[in-house]
């Protein structure tokens, strides 16, 4: 998958933002922090998944979702995100 | 800034948080419960184990699970066991196994969604997240009564149980109970009681000379060398075995005297510091009561205030919420409604300063009676009115 594809959606980033900042978080929490809406949360995390840069983990009905470390690109998005959130702080 | 002199010299050792490494007068106990955990390190999965920790107010329990758990801890992490000691005090979960169970998920999950699911699914969700990490939980339920009283024998049974159906996997969940009464279980049937009794430790009471050497042993971690005059120590030793050989109350009230004798800019703590502390130390608990928001301190006052007149031990909720309803008036309050209040009530039964039950027979109809059994109706509604003053 491209680059461009991952990141041409703002509802993507955001959700990569989040698991690489909050680590694992489920899919009502994803959307809500997001401000996505469940349908467009799933979407984007299947599309993710996909791509596998991200995992998820089924408890009964809760699906909890983190970033794939083991992938080569999901760490370089992290690389990325935690780079560009120093910048922010400094 | 004025300089002052304290007597303490780590305030924090007289928290009741505060585990200290070694607890005196229950070695025995303490060998006893970790040779019942010893599988746990040696060959860990192989069984799960239920132990019952008993013992009134102040006999060490609390104490003396948090030290086995730190020890247990310790030794796993020597022999490379991922073992997970997690301690949970059912009255502040509100004696629901669902909430007990939230907090024992969150410890691995900090963001697990908190809504959506019964108790039975969550135990599932907690037994699989066990298995996926590879770990074994010794789950410490204090103050069991509070799990038993609120959701009977059900909750109890479902995770004494859970192992059993899992006979042929590993087995990740062991027990502790701690409890201040072993009737308490009688509400279970006879299996669930059998299944938690096999391994019971009894806390007795602290005699004097034994409470005096817990609280030297504090007085040493917590104090300047030598301002704990002797007698002042006696004295503390004596009125904590007058409570029950309640070991709790003794440090307390050995914090509030150091606290008395910093106030009155005094060098020692002396046996009068002592006097002065043990008549606030109860019967108003006041951090408590004020720690309370404002609508529940204004609940508490009109209760204080109908108590005072009334010759009742309890009262109906309909007569709780009519005395609250007036000092709500004199104080110029929206007065909360009848759910709000009722968790109040449930609030305050559950830190101790209520005492609620159902009406039962002799009612008509269905109503919570209140009632205000240890503390004095006179002195909380001093203390009240003077802290909301109009």
């Amino acid at each position: 998958m491209s680059i461009e594809e991952i990141f041409s959606s703002k509802g993507r980033v955001k959700i990569l933002r989040l698991l690489v900042e909050i680590g694992e978080l489920n899919i009502s929490e994803i959307a809500r922090r997001a401000g996505l809406n469940y349908a467009t949360a799933i979407q984007h995390l299947g599309f993710l998944e996909k791509a596998g840069l991200v995992l998820h983990k089924s408890f009964g009905r809760i699906r909890i979702y983190r970033l794939n470390e083991d992938n080569a690109y999901a760490k370089a998005v992290k690389t990325l995100i935690e780079g560009w959130e120093q910048q922010g702080e400094t | 800034m004025a300089s002052y002199f304290t007597v303490f010299k780590d305030e924090s050792k007289l928290d009741i948080n505060y585990v200290p490494a070694r607890l005196s007068h229950r070695d025995s106990q303490l060998n006893l419960l970790t040779r019942f955990f010893q599988f746990a390190i040696e060959s860990p999965g192989k069984m799960a184990q239920r132990a019952l920790v008993v013992g009134r107010v102040g006999t060490g329990k609390t104490a003396l699970a948090k030290l086995f758990g730190l020890k247990m801890m310790q030794m796993a992490q020597e022999r490379g066991v991922n073992l997970r000691y997690v301690h949970v005090n059912c009255r502040e979960r509100r004696g629901s196994l669902f909430m007990i169970l939230q907090q024992v998920i969150l410890d691995f999950y900090p963001h697990f969604p908190k809504r959506g699911y019964s108790s039975e699914e969550l135990l599932q969700m907690l037994m699989q997240v066990l298995d996926e990490q590879n770990v074994f939980v010794i789950l410490v339920l204090d103050e069991l009564d509070a799990l038993i009283e609120n959701e009977g024998a059900d909750a109890l049974y479902k995770l004494t149980r859970v192992n059993e159906s899992r006979l042929k996997s590993v087995q990740r969940l062991s027990l502790i109970g701690i409890l201040r009464r072993l009737e308490v279980l009688s509400v279970l049937d006879e299996s669930a009681r059998s299944t938690l009794q096999r391994n019971v430790i009894f806390l007795e009471d602290y005699s004097k000379s034994q409470l005096r050497d817990i609280l030297a042993a504090r007085v040493t971690l917590a104090f300047k060398n030598g301002v704990v005059l002797d007698d002042a120590l006696d004295l503390i030793a004596e009125s904590a075995e007058r409570e029950g050989g309640n070991a709790r109350y003794g440090i307390e009230l050995l914090w509030r005297a150091g606290k008395y004798a910093d106030a009155s800019a005094a060098a020692e703590v002396s046996p009068e510091c002592v006097r002065r502390a043990s008549s606030s130390v109860y019967p108003v608990q006041k951090e408590a009561v004020f720690s309370l928001g404002l609508h529940e301190q204004l609940f508490l006052l009109g209760l204080a205030r109908r108590f005072k007149k009334s010759k009742e031990a309890y009262l109906s909720m309909g007569e709780a919420e009519e005395a609250y309803r007036i000092v709500c008036e004199e104080y110029g309050e929206k007065p909360r409604r009848h759910t709000q209040l009722w968790k109040y009530v449930n609030n305050l039964t559950a830190v101790d300063i209520l005492k609620s039950k159902g009406s039962g027979d002799g009612f008509r109809g269905k109503t919570t009676l209140i009632g205000l059994p240890y503390v004095s109706a006179v002195e909380l509604e001093r203390e009240l009115s003077k802290r909301l003053r109009l």
